[in-house]
């Protein structure tokens, strides 16, 4: 669950003023609006990279500021996607995808039987397991991106931020990350999920609800229609 | 993918003790009276001094490939050498003879080689590209170079003689006395870096993701620039300024491993930095009787032309 207080968002300048706003976990929220609006700012306070300007946000039990201050809480709290991961040379996909346990191994990363397997299972969930010894380099956008959402499944916290995650992504792929990152979510009702992006109709498409950015404001649409969207932004 | 690594690193162990064995016992075999004075006071520093100056020179070129997010970062090519160098240079010619020990070399070293590597960071930060910051690195080099040759004009011709001995790069310049205390700081540096394992492994995603999985990057950062420093710095000061082992071996053992566990990375970079580096001093004992050749000399004959077919790679 995330709770947001008199918020204020942005860099230098305040981007957007959040009143009030209650979020309960168990659904994947999607973040509309225009270029610009500061979804990527908003994100990148999510995730504890941007303190608030002003106001108080808490992710489940922890006020932001202290997940902020501490990384290693912070990291079993709240995994984040990029909207495109391009690759490191000799870093296979099992390598990758098991960098997510980082924040729960010892100081030399050693993996340890549970976390091997616990990386195969999502391995096999994404169908991933027959790429799983491919250098990342050599994988093609979209398996680079479903890698992405494995290593943050394998993270294994209750709050998973995504950056346009299925932007450069073909409709089948698109599909298959959004079927998966509905997936996670349903298995745990503590989880929560928040992810940009443009594709305001697949989105309607599949029911969840929308978070519209508009004119420094956040609204909630618990049950949006393509009329109610359209009319915000 | 892990049997292959322990293959390679048993492998290159037994290389090295083989290289060792050669390098001890078959080029400089024991003779006459002295033999036993000879081999404790000249034969085991030279031979401790190419195996600590290649491990430590390997794993700090690991540490700024890893901290520059740049696989053709190294102590060398990025000036850390010519940091260390220039501060050296300003103790030998500006110091009271009284001065010059152990303590005041390597501190001034790991001052110059700090100093270096922290002005290359932040310059890194500015400019977008590999080639831009390998040019700067190129030019600091000369920078530092010309102030030296500036520098040495004032000086006597004792002091001119003991510094261009120096900067030609030698594994006979270590005493037996000093062995021990560059022993304990590469292997002070090798310890420090296994902590930084799990820090280093995230770090190759970038500083966000890093962020994101629980690193502490800042703190990180400085460490790394202050365990390489402290690295590049003490071997500089011992051993004068030893080109391309750095730059070149870390990226021989990714491409070897196909890994970026630095957990095995810093296992077999220090186990291959020392094998380069003996081996060279092997194939320099075996050129003795007709040539003597500096080791900076070797290094970039065979270090050279590989960085460049890695840059060619590269594109």
């Amino acid at each position: 669950m995330i709770t947001i207080q008199q918020a204020q968002v942005g860099y230098q300048t305040t981007l957007i003023d959040i009143a009030e706003l209650v979020l309960p976990a168990g659904q994947i929220y999607a973040l509309i609006g225009r270029n610009g609006s500061g979804k990527s700012t908003l994100l990148q306070t999510l995730i504890g990279q941007l303190p608030l300007r002003a106001g108080s946000m808490s992710l489940g039990p922890y006020a932001l500021t202290e997940l902020q201050s501490n990384a290693a809480l912070r990291a079993r709290q709240v995994s984040f996607v990029a909207s495109m991961f391009t690759g490191v040379e000799a870093l296979t996909l099992h390598a990758y995808v098991s960098l997510g346990r980082v924040p729960h191994l010892g100081a030399f990363g050693r993996l340890q039987a549970t976390d091997l397997q616990f990386v195969d299972k999502v391995l096999q969930a994404l169908n991933l397991s027959d790429l799983a010894q491919k250098d990342t380099r050599k994988l093609s956008d979209g398996e680079r991106q479903l890698a992405s959402l494995a290593r943050a499944i394998v993270q294994d916290t209750p709050l998973m931020v995504l950056d346009e995650p299925a932007s450069f992504l073909d409709y089948f792929n698109r599909e298959l990350l959004l079927d998966q990152l509905l997936h996670w979510v349903q298995q745990d009702t503590a989880r929560t999920a928040v992810f940009s992006s443009h594709d305001i109709d697949l989105c309607l498409q599949i029911g969840i609800p929308m978070l519209v950015l508009h004119q420094h404001k956040l609204t909630l649409l618990t049950k949006p229609t393509k009329q109610e969207v359209m009319a915000l932004l | 993918m892990m049997q292959r690594s322990i293959q390679l690193l048993l492998g290159t162990g037994i290389v090295l003790l083989l290289l060792t064995w050669v390098h001890l016992f078959v080029l400089q075999p024991a003779q006459g009276a002295n033999s036993s004075m000879i081999f404790w006071e000249f034969q085991v520093p030279r031979l401790l001094s190419a195996l600590l100056a290649g491990a430590g020179l390997s794993l700090s070129g690991l540490l700024m490939q890893n901290l520059f997010q740049n696989p053709m970062a190294g102590p060398y090519v990025l000036g850390i050498n010519s940091g260390a160098s220039l501060f050296i240079s300003l103790l030998i010619l500006g110091a009271a003879p009284s001065f010059l020990n152990e303590f005041s070399y390597v501190s001034a070293a790991m001052t110059g080689a700090f100093l270096a590597a922290s002005f290359m960071f932040v310059v890194s930060k500015r400019v977008q590209n590999i080639q831009s910051l390998l040019v700067i690195g190129l030019m600091f080099a000369s920078f530092t170079g010309a102030i030296e040759s500036v520098l040495q004009s004032f000086a006597a011709p004792e002091q001119v003689k003991q510094l261009f001995i120096w900067n030609m790069g030698s594994l006979q310049q270590m005493s037996a006395a000093q062995a021990p205390w560059l022993g304990a700081i590469i292997v002070f540096g090798i310890v420090a870096t296994l902590f930084l394992v799990k820090g280093l492994n995230a770090l190759v995603l970038g500083d966000a993701q890093a962020f994101q999985l629980g690193v502490k990057v800042k703190q990180l950062k400085i460490v790394i620039l202050f365990v390489t420093a402290l690295l590049a710095g003490s071997i500089t000061a011992y051993c004068g300024p030893i080109a391309f082992v750095g730059l070149a071996i870390p990226n021989l053992s990714r491409a070897l491993l196909k890994t970026q566990d630095h957990f095995l990375l810093i296992l077999f970079s220090v186990l291959a930095g020392s094998c380069f580096l003996v081996a060279i001093d092997v194939l320099i004992l075996l050129l003795d009787p007709w040539l003597s050749i500096p080791v900076n000399v070797l290094t970039a004959v065979i270090g050279a032309p590989y960085v460049a077919y890695l840059m060619l790679r590269q594109r």
